[in-house]
């Protein structure tokens, strides 16, 4: 216990050591505040100059940039709509409202807190229930895995938009996209048309900046001359009575997010958008109603995500197995020192197990100190005007999707869905879905094939085992739930019940 | 399934377009593997395929029970709204800007590309808009040539270790 409180507290007496997780924690505050730079580029490039350095500078640097990267996200989301991540979705449906408001001040500094709860929730899950959760998601099987992120997709569909048949739309092309290249199981070409440049598929990096970067970008066009509010910035340290108010709301989304980060293949995104879903359904009376600017829609998201970081260090430290993309980066990292992530790495080495869980909340307490300061300056990027920003925004976008493989044939498909992403949005078609798509659908796609080897092929038996399963059962009937929650079927079956009048 | 109930400008183009990339997309995912098996690789993405045409055959639905916009004489107003001369200006100086990239390399051609930009978009000087692109082009290197060691785009006409 005590060697474990020593290696907990390495990073916070080391001054280095202490330098290396604030500048991280800063710099993923930026990386992640910009549209269009992601953590995970961010950590990928840092894991490519950090490979020398010794195992615990290096993890203390890239501990710090993924909790501030998580977290920057929001920023953009409350002052441009913009989200920084895909994280920070449902951030923006409240904050931005919030900002036009002229609350911006009010909405970073609750968003500030309640990430920061998020994340000591998280990394205390981390700490303490690392065994036990993990040893729950190792049971979950691979038709379970194909329901998340049905759910996921469908969640993120049905949140905004005009009609459930857009966002059915968008998340399905999501999956297309996601579906080209060569097949991992049996390296048959999809979608390549013979090309080689479309074998390796399409990066959903450049999906993403192409879609919310550039897209975006197009659309502020059209309210260029519309003066930037000015953005008032007079109370940033949220009121003591609201961090009251949303303390079990807060609770509550962070441990949704940490269950949810601890899932692999289900990162901060999924998290964030189930939380707000939650706090959507169980909020009863909101001050001011969803999607105009409440405040609990600020709150669950965003403790979501933060939390969902201590919980995607679950499996990865414990199984090996990562919980979003950043930690499957992380996990390159730790290979590459030479250390082996799965269930021997608590008995081999506790050091760096225990080691981690400590950085990890410093870079949590670098987060409090760092997104209650310099706000102002930061805003000033909103007053910046748009004649200067979006040219920038361009630029920006083409010189991050080249960094991720130094191709320049991700710039055009980033350019390419830039444009089609700005008739989705001109037409009422919501955006989120897709990434949400072309991040989920090989793995779903991965995990159906297995299912069904599991069935023999049969589809009977396939379709059996999602009843059969406790696990698959709970899930298949909350996906039903949903699904038919959107349909025609739903108002009927209500009036039947004798809910409605 | 309530769409939205006036409809916007070239709307029906897209809602058509949208539903024959999919029958295309479709018919694609079904080339990959047929209908040999139900593991096969053209599984999963014919099912994508199929919702993308289900639920634009409903897009087009409802756009097509929406009503037209009323008033005549805004349908050129509303046309310039959704494809915008700005807009167009943008997009082709984006291409330009793509196609000179292999030859004047990422330095030079985003200098050119922020600076005509600002300097067509905001319309404050010629001086202040070069200023303004220079700084934040010197900001950008900086942060992804040296602190981030990305090797950017090399132009064929700029000798080699100038930028």
């Amino acid at each position: 216990m005590l060697e474990a409180l020593g290696n907990f507290g390495i990073s916070w007496l080391d001054p280095w050591l202490l330098l290396l997780t604030a500048s991280g924690t800063l710099a993923g505050i930026y990386v992640g505040a910009i549209p269009g730079l992601s953590v995970t580029m961010a950590t990928s490039i840092l894991i490519s100059f950090t490979f020398k350095w010794p195992v615990n500078d290096a993890l203390a640097l890239i501990a710090g940039v993924f909790m501030g990267g998580v977290y920057g996200g929001s920023r953009t989301a409350i002052l441009l709509n913009i989200p920084g991540a895909p994280s920070a979705i449902a951030t923006a449906i409240e904050g931005y409202p919030m900002a036009r408001r002229g609350e911006a001040g009010e909405a970073i500094g609750l968003t500030t807190v309640m990430s920061v709860f998020g994340g000591f929730v998280g990394i205390a899950a981390l700490a303490m229930l690392a065994p036990a959760i993990s040893s729950f998601a190792l049971m979950f099987n691979s038709r379970d895995y194909l329901l998340l992120g049905l759910i996921g997709i469908l969640l993120v569909g049905t949140l905004s938009g005009e009609s459930f048949a857009k966002g059915a739309f968008a998340g399905a092309l999501g999956v297309l996209i996601g579906m080209v290249g060569l097949d991992p199981m049996t390296a048959e070409g999809r979608f390549t048309f013979g090309s080689i440049s479309l074998m390796g598929g399409i990066p959903y990096v450049a999906a993403m900046i192409g879609f919310f970067g550039v897209a975006e970008a197009l659309v502020q066009l059209q309210t260029l001359d519309v003066p930037a509010i000015k953005q008032k910035i007079d109370r940033v340290i949220p009121k003591f009575s609201d961090v009251k108010r949303y303390f079990w709301l807060a609770m509550r989304a962070s441990g949704i997010g940490t269950i949810i980060g601890a899932l692999p293949g289900t990162g901060g995104d999924i998290a964030a958008l189930l939380a707000y879903d939650d706090a959507r359904r169980s909020v009863k009376n909101p001050e001011v109603p969803f999607g105009e600017g409440a405040k609990e829609g600020l709150v669950a998201p965003e403790a979501a995500n933060n939390a969902a970081v201590g919980g995607a260090f679950i499996p990865m430290l414990t199984l090996g197995i990562p919980g979003d993309a950043v930690t499957a980066v992380i996990i390159g990292a730790l290979f590459i020192h030479g250390l082996k992530p799965g269930p021997l790495m608590l008995v081999e080495t506790p050091h760096l197990f225990w080691f981690t869980v400590g950085n990890l909340a410093l870079a949590n307490v670098f987060l409090l100190i760092f997104g209650l300061t310099g706000i102002r300056i930061f805003t000033k990027i909103v007053e910046c005007p748009k004649a200067i920003l979006i040219p920038l925004i361009i630029v920006l976008s083409a010189v991050g999707t080249y960094a991720i493989e130094n191709n320049p044939v991700h710039i055009y498909w980033m350019l390419l869905f830039g444009v089609f992403g700005y008739f989705l949005k001109t037409y009422g078609f919501q955006v989120g879905p897709v990434i949400l798509g072309v991040i989920l659908g090989p793995m779903m796609d991965s995990n159906y094939r297995r299912a069904m080897i599991g069935a023999r092929g049969d589809v009977g038996e396939f379709l059996w085992n999602f009843v059969s399963h406790p696990i698959s059962l709970v899930l298949s009937v909350g996906f039903l739930l949903m699904l038919v929650s959107q349909t025609p079927l739903w108002p009927w079956i209500r009036k039947k019940a004798g809910l409605q009048r | 399934m309530s769409g939205q109930s006036i409809r916007r400008p070239g709307e029906l183009v897209f809602a058509c377009l949208l539903v024959i990339f999919s029958a295309a997309a479709l018919w694609q995912a079904y080339g990959i593997s047929g209908f040999k098996g139900l593991s096969q690789p053209g599984v999963f993405p014919m099912l994508a395929a199929a919702t993308m045409l289900v639920s634009c055959l409903f897009v087009l639905r409802d756009t097509l029970r929406a009503r037209e916009t009323e008033q005549p004489g805004t349908a050129g107003a509303s046309w310039s709204s959704i494809l915008p001369l700005r807009l167009l200006v943008i997009l082709a100086m984006v291409a330009i800007y793509l196609y000179a990239m292999p030859w004047l390399g990422f330095v030079l051609a985003s200098g050119l590309f922020l600076f005509s930009c600002i300097a067509y978009l905001w319309r404050k000087g010629i001086v202040i808009s070069l200023a303004l692109s220079i700084a934040s082009l010197a900001a950008i290197y900086f942060l992804f040539r040296v602190v981030f060691e990305v090797v950017l785009p090399q132009g064929s006409v700029i000798p080699a270790g100038v930028f």
